[in-house]
């Protein structure tokens, strides 16, 4: 009788999971209206010096964004993104990967 | 070359929508007008500069697609295509966007209801290493397709290699606006420094300069007079940063211009034949030592945010002490960098007391304490034309952009094109 209570656990851990990786959109909606949509444009298509970030995934965008909250630089807007993510939180983070790879494909 | 279609039927609202009408009372201390505006075209890809036509025909260039001209009943024919885009009347497969550059400025000859001929500012890989050119085309006689490419001006640099440096990227400092002087009738052509600074204080290339030729890219005679002997004759102006924005004033035709700075002192600058704008961002100049890739115009400091005025202090933007003939600004922005972008003149009585202003428009950037700041602002000059007594930001009826481009329409009213794929029309009442 051990299997099915593994199961429920196993399955229990996986939602668990999910839910602690997927951020909430809606909250990384507003945040990117608030930070990130004045450079890289409200449909994140990029412009001028400000790359597009459609098409990128959410665990591409969580390493990036954590790199720059912790000063790395990486490339030529480093200046701007280190202040920028200086402040985000790990579900700050969550929210705007989750936001950005699925409303930007 | 490739013969495609030529008509944008879908993804633009062709016709003008009225999304907004918002009687707003501007908050200067005379009579400003209120605004209204109307989305002209929507779902562009970084829109960069207009051009019109008396009867209202638009002429727009979006950087990585190319030449379109938007028509009075509304329909878009798409021109000239850079290479790998689709649905335009001709491709050039030598014409490339890349960072800040890509198809940027457009002109229409004085004379084109003679002529058909209008201009655009391009990146071209033509040439080894790619250069930015001016092109002269002539258009057909239902605005559906261009022919008889020259190539006026080739060998504007462009940034080939990245850098240290912000917005370090290749394309960076690309210039790229284009106008005609309704009193002289010379092409002028602002370029950028690319992140060199051999650039700007240099006679022999044609970056960090205005240059002002003819219409087959012939110097204007009365540069070579005015500038430093052994300059290249197109130069008009030099010694700039990165000049973006370009309008002569309605009634004296003085050139102004719009001068992006480093994280301090967006200038204004109202030109002089053979002036220099006092930009040198080369090491060991001025009390700098060694710089970052040979170029010292973030220092001292171009990762961390500092105080605008010390960064000011130690790489001016005008630096009348090594010249002490520089033209020094009309305005400089409080001392601040929040990308200016382009100018146009307001003229007609329908705008009140901002008739004859120049207005002065902002990409935004929010840097060390910056605010991001786009926002289209009303300068009304004084001093005949060497100071600003009053400035005030517009209420833009349409809410803030990244607005990169703005021009004055046949009928008066300011047209602007926002970096995030729109070109609207802002009408005073």
């Amino acid at each position: 009788m051990k299997t099915p209570v593994l199961c429920a656990v196993t399955a229990a851990l996986a939602i668990g999971m999910t839910s602690a990786q997927a951020g909430d959109a809606s909250a990384g909606e507003t945040l990117y209206a608030e930070a990130c949509a004045q450079c890289h444009g409200p449909k994140a298509r990029g412009m001028a010096s400000f790359p597009s970030l459609a098409g990128n995934d959410e665990e591409f965008i969580v390493s990036r964004l954590e790199q720059y909250r912790a000063g790395e630089k990486v490339g030529p807007n480093s200046g701007l993104m280190i202040p920028n993510a200086a402040d985000l939180s790990d579900a700050d983070i969550a929210n705007l990967a989750t936001y950005i790879s699925t409303r930007f494909q | 070359m490739a013969q495609t279609l030529s008509t944008r039927s879908f993804g633009v609202i062709a016709g003008s929508v009225l999304i907004a009408s918002l009687p707003i009372t501007a908050y200067s201390a005379s009579d400003p007008p209120s605004l209204s505006h109307t989305t002209v075209l929507s779902n562009l890809e970084n829109p960069w500069d207009m051009a019109f036509l008396p009867d209202g025909t638009m002429f727009f260039t979006e950087k990585c697609r190319g030449l379109s001209v938007r028509l009075p009943d509304g329909d878009v024919n798409n021109l000239l295509g850079m290479s790998d885009t689709d649905n335009f009347a001709t491709t050039a497969d030598d014409l490339f966007c890349e960072g800040q550059a890509g198809m940027n400025g457009v002109a229409i000859d004085p004379d084109f209801s003679e002529n058909q001929t209008i201009y655009v500012y391009s990146a071209s890989k033509m040439s080894d290493p790619p250069t930015n050119r001016v092109l002269r085309l002539q258009l057909n006689s239902d605005l559906s397709e261009t022919s008889n490419r020259t190539d006026i001006v080739e060998e504007i640099p462009y940034k080939v290699e990245a850098s240290d440096h912000p917005f370090g990227g290749p394309g960076a400092h690309n210039g790229g606006r284009i106008r005609f002087s309704p009193d002289d009738g010379y092409l002028y052509v602002t370029t950028g420094d690319n992140h060199n600074s051999e650039l700007p204080q240099s006679g022999d290339t044609l970056g960090s300069k205005v240059l002002r030729i003819d219409r087959d890219g012939e110097p204007a005679p009365e540069n070579a007079d005015a500038t430093p002997e052994g300059f290249d004759p197109r130069i008009f102006t030099y010694g700039h940063r990165n000049v973006q924005g370009i309008a002569f004033h309605p009634e004296t035709a003085q050139p102004y211009v719009t001068e992006h700075g480093p994280w301090h002192t967006d200038e204004v600058n109202a030109l002089v034949a053979g002036g220099n704008s006092g930009w040198d961002p080369r090491p060991n100049m001025a009390g700098r030592g060694d710089c970052p890739d040979d170029y010292c115009g973030y220092q001292p400091n171009q990762n961390e945010g500092m105080d605008p005025e010390e960064r000011a202090d130690y790489m001016p933007m005008t630096d009348t002490e090594t010249y002490p003939d520089a033209m020094e600004p009309v305005w400089d922005n409080n001392g601040r960098s929040q990308g200016i972008s382009s100018a146009a003149f307001l003229t007609g009585e329908q705008w009140g007391a901002w008739d004859g202003r120049l207005a002065i428009s902002f990409l935004g950037i929010g840097f060390g304490g910056t605010p991001v700041g786009q926002r289209i602002d009303i300068l009304d000059l004084a001093d005949e034309g060497q100071s600003v007594e009053d400035v005030t930001e517009m209420p833009a009826p349409m809410g803030s952009a990244r607005f990169r481009a703005l021009v004055t329409g046949p009928e008066g009213d300011l047209y602007t094109a926002a970096e995030e794929g729109a070109i609207y029309r802002i009408t005073p009442q």
